[in-house]
């Protein structure tokens, strides 16, 4: 792991230095800056030395934890604009992930178990129009249709000015309590999952709809009594689109894995026990068929939310959405290494860690794989 | 209700086919049996004859090319080709039960096996409380001779041997009236097949159950029934009490059958493999459907299906049986 990282920082660092130009090459059309400025600019930075010292300098400070100062939001350290950016991409990733992983795997199952029907054509030939949309164009479209024509919501950017106008709270105060309450109520699901699995196998996982929803309505009624329910309503309105583009475009490749992976299931000798057994025909579908049809698309899952944080970069240039992606375009442009590398240093961290996810999350999948 | 002494199963006419690419596979033909409580079947014939698709009627778990164009199959008197697909998913596995020809790949690689079998315990009602279909199948595990405490453990840590022995207990978990047992023990080496077939019978006595077992050795079909039906093609081609059959086979199928098996208690004699192979049943021949390969064919055997050549519950399709007591009824 360490390892891993420390190749993608000097690869990173190196690719970042081969690019033309520097900071200060910024003001070289500008008439009114003497040369001396600009090596003073230099020099402030540590431009004017060389490649390798920068780089040990900088891999010395980047494992004791010290990303630098954003040249282009001087002097905000890159940390602190990671810390604000990162969040709002992975909530929005990690969301439209989440949903597109559901659909996807819903409609596989389903068009897997009743093959031939009119659904299963609809759904795989839409779903593999939608897959090979080009993403930026799909996503114009999108606002086109949503926020411009029907204007159901908004445009783009993180939150509407004009709601928050004399709003004594700031934007990040609203956010991070948004992530609080989700991951209360993620725990809270989860928790309730796991008690009803291991105290009552008799009572039906229905009886933990109502638990939870209860659960959403104390967290929402909570938010309502702030005060601040209103601001975070904005920024969950301005989620909505880039979500629903992501989803969109993202679903069918769960779908179609579903599909294949159920075809083979279907045909295992388990499942026809299953069948013989007497069982249901939805438990049959979901707790023999699906449930082993799931373990290549968990796989799948990893490689796509790495695809999609990627992807950031475009989605969140076309919402205007004030994530990592947008951020490292922005800093790129403005030669602003620090942040760059930072944004790159992230990414790079986040594809890791979702690998160990994925590895633990087979282990509790599949009984056959354990680690010693 | 139900008397006593009526069959459990009456099977009559059953015909069945597969819609195939190459055209119609007539893969069941006019099977008709009988089976009387607590007692074993055993099918045999060659791999393709139809032995398979006979057990998959009785549960009705049919591939959809499949059609079921003439026949019944009474279950206790009730037509069980009629039921609604609901009715008969509650009558699978509480009143048949099956032990599949592939046990190797029959549980499920994700779910513990003991939670596998409670599964079906649950779905039927047999037990009304967790801890009573936990009991109950620490007590089928005994019964087959594995130890209860291997129910928490995964399909993948058991052998073969262990892991059909916790088929075998799957299938006994909801006291079915009938046990089909499709080649339980093929897959296994001798010793361990050996013992398993015996508990089978054992506790087949015990619970006074029906078992069909279905197989392409007669070694292991003699040693377990009373009653053995010989397949050829999709057809019964004899039936009888097994010794009756084994001592005097009637139909030279039978015999060819058996002369190419060796006999371990019996006197030293040549093996014999039947020359041919089984006809293609999308265009089976006419008559006697054995007759390519017979040494006995004549040319009505090449004309029409023979008649049941007959002498007590002991009868041949053949127009000329080799047990000159059994007489042709027209």
């Amino acid at each position: 792991m360490v390892l891993t990282l420390f190749l993608i920082i000097t690869f990173t660092f190196f690719l970042v230095q081969a690019q033309p130009g520097d900071y200060a090459s910024f003001y070289v059309l500008n008439p009114d800056l003497p040369p001396e400025v600009k090596d003073e600019i230099r020099a402030a930075f540590g431009l004017d030395k060389p490649a390798w010292q920068q780089y040990v300098i900088h891999l010395k400070n980047t494992f004791t934890g010290n990303l630098g100062v954003s040249f282009g939001n001087f002097p905000r350290p890159v940390l602190d604009v990671l810390a604000e950016r990162v969040p709002r991409t992975l909530v929005l990733f990690l969301t439209a992930t989440a949903v597109s992983f559901y659909i996807g795997f819903f409609l596989g199952k389903a068009i897997a178990w009743r093959r031939g029907g009119l659904f299963e054509y609809a759904a795989t030939i839409s779903g593999a129009m939608l897959f090979t949309a080009f993403t930026p164009a799909f996503a114009l479209m999108m606002i086109w249709v949503f926020a411009f024509r029907l204007g159901w919501f908004p445009v783009g950017k993180f939150l509407d000015p004009l709601v928050w106008r004399g709003a004594d709270v700031s934007a990040n105060y609203v956010f991070g309590n948004m992530l609080l309450s989700a991951a209360a109520f993620i725990t809270f699901a989860l928790l309730v999952m796991l008690c009803l699995k291991r105290f009552g196998r008799r009572v039906p996982s229905v009886a933990a709809v109502p638990i939870v929803l209860g659960g959403a309505l104390v967290i929402m009624a909570a938010w309502a009594l702030s005060g601040i329910g209103g601001l975070a309503l904005d920024i969950v309105k301005h989620m909505v689109l880039p979500v629903a583009t992501l989803t969109l475009i993202s679903f069918a490749g769960t779908m179609l894995l579903t599909r294949n992976s159920m075809l083979e299931t279907i045909r295992e000798d388990y499942v026809m026990a299953a069948r013989a057994k007497g069982l249901p025909d939805k438990q049959v579908r979901d707790r023999h068929a699906a449930r082993n049809a799931m373990l290549p698309i968990v796989t799948s899952l990893v490689y796509s939310l790495i695809f999609a944080i990627d992807g950031s970069v475009i989605i969140e240039s076309v919402f205007s959405w004030p994530g990592t992606g947008l951020t490292l375009l922005q800093a790129v442009r403005s030669e602003d290494l620090p942040l760059v590398m930072g944004a790159m240093l992230f990414i790079g961290m986040l594809s890791l860690l979702a690998h160990v996810i994925v590895d633990v999350l087979y282990v509790y999948l599949d009984p056959r794989i354990r680690y010693q | 209700m139900t008397d006593r002494r009526d069959p459990l199963l009456t099977v009559d006419g059953l015909s069945l086919s597969y819609q195939t690419r190459q055209g119609e596979v007539q893969a069941i033909r006019d099977v008709s049996f009988e089976l009387a409580r607590g007692s074993a079947l055993g099918l045999v014939g060659e791999s393709g004859c139809g032995k398979t698709s006979v057990a998959n009627c009785l549960m009705r778990l049919l591939p959809d090319n499949a059609r079921l164009s003439a026949g019944r199959v009474l279950l206790d008197g009730q037509d069980v080709l009629l039921l609604t697909e609901e009715e008969m998913r509650l009558r699978r596995w509480r009143r048949i039960s099956m032990v599949f020809q592939a046990a190797m790949n029959v549980l499920d690689p994700v779910y513990r096996v003991g939670q596998q079998i409670i599964e079906a315990i649950e779905t039927h009602g047999v037990e009304s409380t967790d801890s009573a279909a936990r009991e109950r199948v620490a007590r089928l595990f005994r019964m087959v001779g594995l130890d209860p405490q291997l129910m928490e453990r995964y399909p993948h840590e058991f052998s073969g041997g262990m892991r059909q022995r916790a088929v075998i207990a799957m299938a006994l978990s909801c006291d079915p009236d009938l046990m089909i047992a499709d080649e339980p023990t093929t897959a296994l080496d001798v010793i361990v097949q050996d013992r398993i077939l015996r508990e089978l019978k054992a506790i087949q006595q015990q619970l006074a159950m029906s078992i069909i077992y279905i197989s392409h050795d007669i070694a292991v079909v003699a040693e377990v029934t009373d009653v053995v039906g010989v397949m050829y093609a999709g057809r019964l081609v004899e039936m009888g009490d097994t010794s009756d059959v084994f001592r005097a086979p009637a139909h030279p199928y039978t015999a060819a059958l058996m002369s190419s098996f060796p006999s371990v208690s019996g006197e030293r004699r040549s093996l014999t493999s039947l020359p041919g192979e089984p006809p293609n049943l999308s265009d089976p021949p006419q008559g006697c459907p054995f007759h390519p390969r017979c040494a006995y064919a004549t040319d009505v055997c090449r004309t029409e299906y023979p008649p049941q050549a007959r002498s007590g519950s002991h009868w041949a399709a053949c127009w000329h049986p080799l047990d000159a007591t059994l007489v042709p009824q027209s």
